[in-house]
């Protein structure tokens, strides 16, 4: 298990575009991964669950990867938070 | 066995203020000192009536819990004289209290509230009577105190039972659950369900607010499950009674054949039915579950489906069935 903290650093927050980013770029690993986010915990692979969050500009979640390839599913996924989804930080 | 990677969260405290807030209007309340003492934080969700702290004896006071001063404790105060009665306040006021409400209309001496302000608790009336307001309030603590969790799954009302879909991430079933909507069940939530357990042994489910009745139907997106089909659709909340879970089928996996052998699972301690459905092309699930929940529908007023079975089995086993016919079919009925 990976476990890894971010913080959402683009103006727009969570929105429903980079919610999508996130759902689409873990369908690409095999491995579980998991939001937690105010002691909720959500399943970063359902789009609904990643929504559920409304998480807004500064707040900090952990991500958790299981499977055979955490490694590299965790370091893609830091990254995209990292990049602030590419949007205006 | 209990449901993995469930992460179970609970309040540790609400506000004073928060408590008269939501039940201002339910409860009739009156805050007698303003809003002194609001931002007191309430950690336990039990209730305590202080009689024995106010007559002197201290030893065990839960004093972090909200106390009630029901006609007892007033009377009580009354009959003593004011200095006697300032004495008695300030014994429980040694204590950091949360709050006090007084009941059935009691109202509190001027002397006594000025205590109250002076500490910083706050003083709520109210006409309830105490055994009704006692009710209410722990209702309230109860469900603020609850502990939670979140499942991802489908949940669904089946003919009045509480059906939990779960099954892997693209396994389908929010296209199960679309398609049980279709045949006029009711959603209650789709892929996020909060699960909270009221009293000792009942689940409750429901979506988050921001997504309710909203479903992702892969391929194809979000969709507003309200909007497409109507109010009757939907459910803002339902008991959770069975956990039906969507596998692939496996063959090193034993399915139950008798149902005589059924599974528990358990959720925040809650034990609930689990039943494993492997799925494959051509299975129509729906009506799989739908003869699920309306299974436990029977069992639930005493019919048990495989008992019933087995024992009219046992019995023509007793019976010596030899030189019997299998069947006796009616005469003459050649259909």
């Amino acid at each position: 298990m990976v476990e890894r903290e971010v913080t959402i650093r683009n103006k727009m927050g969570l929105h429903t575009r980079p919610a999508a980013s996130i759902v689409k770029l873990a369908a690409k690993y095999k491995s579980d991964f998991y939001i937690e986010k105010d002691g909720i915990e959500i399943n970063g692979k359902s789009i609904i669950g990643v929504m559920t969050l409304a998480a807004e500009q500064g707040s900090r979640m952990l991500l958790r990867f299981t499977g055979e390839d955490e490694e590299q599913a965790s370091k893609s996924m830091v990254d995209l938070f990292q990049r602030g989804f590419d949007e205006e930080i | 066995m209990p449901l993995d990677n469930l992460k179970e969260t609970r309040k540790k405290s609400i506000s004073v203020g928060f408590l008269y807030q939501s039940n201002r209007s339910r409860l009739n309340l009156k805050a007698v000192n303003g809003d002194v003492g609001f931002e007191k934080e309430i950690r336990d969700k039990n209730i305590h009536r202080p009689g024995l702290a106010l007559a002197g004896y201290v030893e065990l006071f839960t004093y972090d819990r909200v106390q009630v001063f029901g006609n007892t404790e007033v009377r009580y105060l009354n009959h003593l004289s004011l200095p006697e009665r300032v004495k008695a306040f300030h014994t429980i006021f040694q204590f950091d209290l949360p709050c006090i409400i007084v009941t059935n209309g009691n109202t509190i001496d001027k002397e006594l509230l000025a205590i109250a302000t002076k500490q910083g608790v706050s003083i709520f009336e109210t006409p309830f009577e105490t055994t009704k307001l006692v009710y209410f309030l722990s209702d309230f603590l109860d469900d603020q105190f609850a502990p939670q969790t979140v499942v991802h799954g489908s949940f669904i009302d089946v003919y009045g039972i509480g059906v939990l879909l779960s099954g892997r991430s693209g396994i389908g079933k929010s296209e199960v659950a679309l398609d049980l909507i279709e045949r006029g069940h009711r959603l209650v939530s789709d892929d996020v369900v909060m699960i909270t357990r009221k009293g000792e042994g009942i689940l409750m489910g429901a979506g988050s607010d921001v997504v309710k009745h909203f479903m992702e139907i892969r391929g194809l997106g979000l969709i507003d499950v309200r909007a497409v089909f109507g109010i009757r659709s939907i459910r803002f909340q339902k008991r959770v009674e069975l956990m039906v879970e969507l596998q692939e089928w496996k063959n090193d996996v034993e399915y139950t054949r008798t149902g005589l052998d059924h599974e528990n699972i358990s959720i925040l301690g809650v034990d609930l039915t689990h039943i494993k459905l492997p799925i494959f092309p051509g299975k129509n699930i729906t009506v799989i579950v739908e003869v699920i929940a309306l299974d436990y529908l029977l069992k639930h007023y005493g019919y048990d489906a495989a008992t019933v079975f087995s024992k009219r089995l046992d019995q023509a086993i007793s019976e010596k069935t030899k030189g019997k016919r299998v069947i006796d079919y009616f005469e003459h009925d050649f259909e």
